[in-house]
């Protein structure tokens, strides 16, 4: 089985945050990054499917030079190559660009389970893998917590609301975002490490995928990034319990409004 | 699963500037070897390989220091520093020494020569590293960080690697699922570079007896945050030191104040850890430094970023351990190269690495790696600038043994006699020795067996800030389902003997909110989270039942100091 997992490099989760002189999006001065959550159980879900079916796991990374150390953690976990798309056309880009590289990279490696996370950690959109899907021609499942290889088919397993799961049958190659916290994450070991040093990355840009750099203009544009507004209040309420518990009930009714 | 083993030629263990530097240099002195021994027709020295193993996240993820830096051994290690666009905040240009009295601040009229930091760079330690970390590993040495050494490898007395720590093991021991074994790397020489109070040098000294016939190691803590300020405000390589409030006539230390770039603001209070009342708190009395009208003053309007916290070895010469022998050495603040009147190690880390990389050379040239082959690093070191700076000040922490105003005549005196000052050479005292009973500052427990405590201090959010605030803009991060990393051999002792005698000083020491007490149904419970540590030891330095030993946690766990 041929498995590509995107792994998209993020800041890192706690830390200090500082809008930017244009008050668009964050500061990148100042910033430590890991791979995004899901992500990595997206890699892990990838090299446990190898462990039981063989085949191989590429770990694909959009972005800067630095995000190479991703591509690198991943294959010291045991990811067996890297790819690596890099361009200053890559900069700026939306969801949409940014699934629009993806796709046209992993169309050109070809594959039998194109892996993401459920959403980023810093834009959250969720919508990368599914627009992948979208310009692949592929079949998609959301929210995944177990992928059950057949042949030439798929059962996944999806998280709903209220605790409920639901279990789908589709033909593969297809498209799957995966849930954080689905398996233990493995941790790279030293031999891991040494042996990530031979492995291959390959590095892609706009002419190598043919891409045409007007069709990444962004749809989307961040206007403003601010910090919320505190309004939550906190009361005291005084009293003998029964006093309380009538004030309570009345705010509850009245101000809160929960009935 | 299987126990991972590598052997390497030389093992560097903590990726700070000591190492850095090592490793670095070890690389290029080899390749000139070899391009000699090509030209001569000489022997090569083949297929070397460098490792350089660190226990935080990244390479650079628990650097923290002052700092201001005298630049010289950059410069010898890569003379194109600038190009490379190394981080230097500032020469600095501004400088300011002053008396604080609770109230007023009096500038010193003239810079007194030990702290003219004329031609010295404002740095962020932190930034410094995070920029050689790659540079280094260019050259052609592994940096593995996430592993750190949990253990000295052995054959007899002579050293012959490290294991590193396991990882996967949850809080009662047992393994989880991602169980993976602690790695052995063999090497001929183990470099332990693991700065102030390093866990594995403080156990190998102890084994091989290094400090045999030497002064204790004295320590102090370092606490600092990092603001910034509205534009404009700060000025880069401004350099500015306090003595004085808020600490005590008997409390060695002082505060520091360093303008950086891009308006952030570098402040800190250094914190002598030889100090006689058990309640001092270096993070409290750093937000009494803070209250000060004159560091409030430059702090309004500012906000808070960053927080971290170090420990400083001060002995200086006299406290030394014998720092090389049968496969190892010992560089940087691990083994006390550190000017403590200056306030300065980075170059000293720097240089002892280098230096020991020559050693290094030689014996891989000669390829015997034993305790007179490896001394070459001591001659090195004795016939370099770093003995003799270490030599002029090698009284320096000691004159202030019976108080501030004593010490500064006496050091005065001593800078006057190259070192000598007046009694000669002195010998130190553990801090943790030093530390005095309740019943000296008069707060016994009470017959209810109520516990005394310090005035409680006002935490604003503003200048002020809680431990737990603080140590949230560390960045701090460890795994929750591990075994405590600081280990209490007795906890017994905690409650039967320490409430009693010291009112149990781990909650003031540490600048991390690491220990509390709890009251709970009648009896008092020590509870530790070590969640929050930052790595600065000052626990394991400063128990004055000498109970805490601090090991090293699961990889990548600790502060993520980002310009610190």
């Amino acid at each position: 089985m041929k498995i590509i997992v995107c792994l998209k490099q993020v800041p890192k989760n706690d830390s200090i945050l500082r809008i930017n002189d244009q008050g668009n999006w964050i500061q990148d001065r100042d910033l430590t990054y890991e791979i995004n959550e899901s992500d990595a159980y997206g890699l892990e879900a990838a090299l446990q499917l190898k462990e039981k079916q063989g085949g191989e796991v590429i770990a694909l990374s959009l972005g800067p030079a630095r995000v190479q150390s991703v591509i690198k953690e991943a294959l010291a976990r045991g990811a067996d190559r890297g790819i690596h798309l890099e361009d200053p056309a890559f900069d700026k880009l939306d969801a949409y660009g940014i699934a629009a590289v993806i796709s046209a990279a992993a169309k050109a490696e070809g594959f039998d389970l194109l892996l993401t996370g459920l959403q980023s950690d810093d834009y959250g959109f969720a919508q990368t893998g599914v627009i992948a899907a979208e310009l692949l021609g592929l079949p998609h499942a959301t929210i995944v917590m177990d992928v059950q290889p057949g042949d030439g088919s798929l059962r996944v397993k999806r998280e709903l609301e209220n605790g409920y799961f639901q279990w789908v049958s589709m033909p593969a190659p297809a498209v799957l975002t995966i849930q954080s916290g689905i398996n233990t994450l493995r941790y790279a070991t030293l031999k891991g490490i040494m042996g990530a040093k031979k492995k291959e990355i390959k590095k892609l840009d706009v002419t190598a995928l043919g891409i045409d750099k007007a069709a990444l203009a962004p749809r989307m544009e961040f206007l403003r990034v601010y910090v919320p507004q505190k309004s939550k209040q906190t009361q005291f309420i005084e009293g003998s319990p029964a006093e309380i518990a009538a004030s309570l009930m009345e705010k509850l009714r009245n101000e809160a409004r929960v009935f | 699963m299987e126990r991972d083993s590598l052997e390497v030629d030389v093992l560097f263990v903590g990726a700070g500037p000591a190492s850095l530097a090592g490793a670095m240099r070890l690389r290029q002195l080899i390749n000139k070897h070899n391009e000699e021994a090509e030209a001569n027709g000489g022997k090569k020295l083949d297929e070397i390989t460098i490792a350089v193993i660190e226990k935080g996240r990244e390479v650079g993820s628990h650097m923290i220091s002052g700092a201001v830096m005298d630049i010289r051994p950059l410069e010898e290690l890569l003379p194109d520093f600038r190009e490379r666009g190394a981080p230097l905040e500032s020469e600095v240009t501004v400088e300011d020494v002053s008396y604080l009295t609770r109230r007023f601040k009096i500038r010193s009229p003239i810079i007194p020569p030990p702290l003219d930091n004329h031609g010295k760079y404002v740095v962020s330690l932190n930034k410094l590293i995070r920029w050689l970390g790659p540079i280094v590993e260019e050259s052609d040495v592994m940096l593995i960080p996430e592993f750190p050494g949990a253990e000295m490898l052995y054959d007899g007395d002579r050293v012959i690697g490290v294991r590193t720590g396991d990882k996967g093991v949850g809080k009662d021991g047992e393994e989880k699922d991602n169980f993976a074994p602690g790695a052995d790397i063999f090497a001929k020489v183990t470099v332990l570079g693991e700065g102030s109070r390093g866990s594995l040098t403080k156990k190998h000294v102890e084994r091989l007896k290094l400090d045999e016939g030497r002064n204790p190691q004295v320590y102090a803590a370092g606490v600092k945050e990092i603001w910034e300020l509205p534009k404009g405000r700060v000025t880069p390589g401004f350099v500015m030191h306090t003595l004085g409030y808020p600490l005590p006539n008997d409390t060695f230390g002082g505060g520091f104040v360093y303008g950086m770039q891009n308006d952030l603001l570098d402040i800190g209070l250094v914190v002598g850890l030889d100090y006689q009342d058990p309640f001092t708190d270096p993070h409290r009395l750093f937000q009494q430094f803070k209250q000060h009208p004159a560091i409030a003053k430059m702090l309004e309007g500012g906000k808070m970023l960053y927080y971290g916290a170090k420990t400083i070895p001060e002995g200086g010469l006299f406290s030394q351990p014998k720092y090389y022998g049968d496969g190892f050495l010992i560089i940087g603040d691990s083994a006390s190269f550190l000017n403590s009147q200056k306030l300065k190690g980075i170059h000293m880390a720097m240089k002892s690495g280098m230096l020991a990389a020559e050693a290094i050379l030689e014996a891989l040239v000669a390829d015997r790696y034993d305790n007179e082959t490896l001394r070459k690093f001591e001659t090195l070191v004795r016939e370099s600038f770093v003995h003799k700076e270490l030599y002029e000040v090698r009284n320096f922490h000691q004159a202030f043994r019976h108080g501030r105003r004593w010490g500064l005549i006496e050091s005065g005196l001593q800078y006057l006699t190259g070192g000598f000052g007046l009694l000669g050479d002195l010998e130190t005292e553990a801090g943790h020795e030093k530390m005095k009973k309740l019943h000296v500052f008069n707060r016994m427990p009470k017959r209810s067996g109520e516990v005394p405590e310090p005035e409680p201090v006002k935490y604003d959010n503003q200048i002020t800030f809680d431990k737990v605030t603080d140590v949230y803009r560390s960045g701090t991060e460890h795994d929750e389902d591990q075994p405590s990393h600081l280990k209490i051999l007795d906890f017994n002792i905690c409650i039967n003997r320490c409430t009693q005698e010291y009112g149990n000083p781990c909650q003031y020491f540490c600048p991390a909110a690491v220990y509390e007490v709890e009251e709970s149904g009648g009896g008092r419970k020590p509870k530790i989270n070590f969640s929050n540590c930052v790595h600065c030891k000052t626990c394991d330095i400063s128990d004055p039942y000498q109970i805490i030993d601090w090991v090293t946690p699961e990889g990548g766990g600790g502060p993520n100091y980002i310009n610190l």
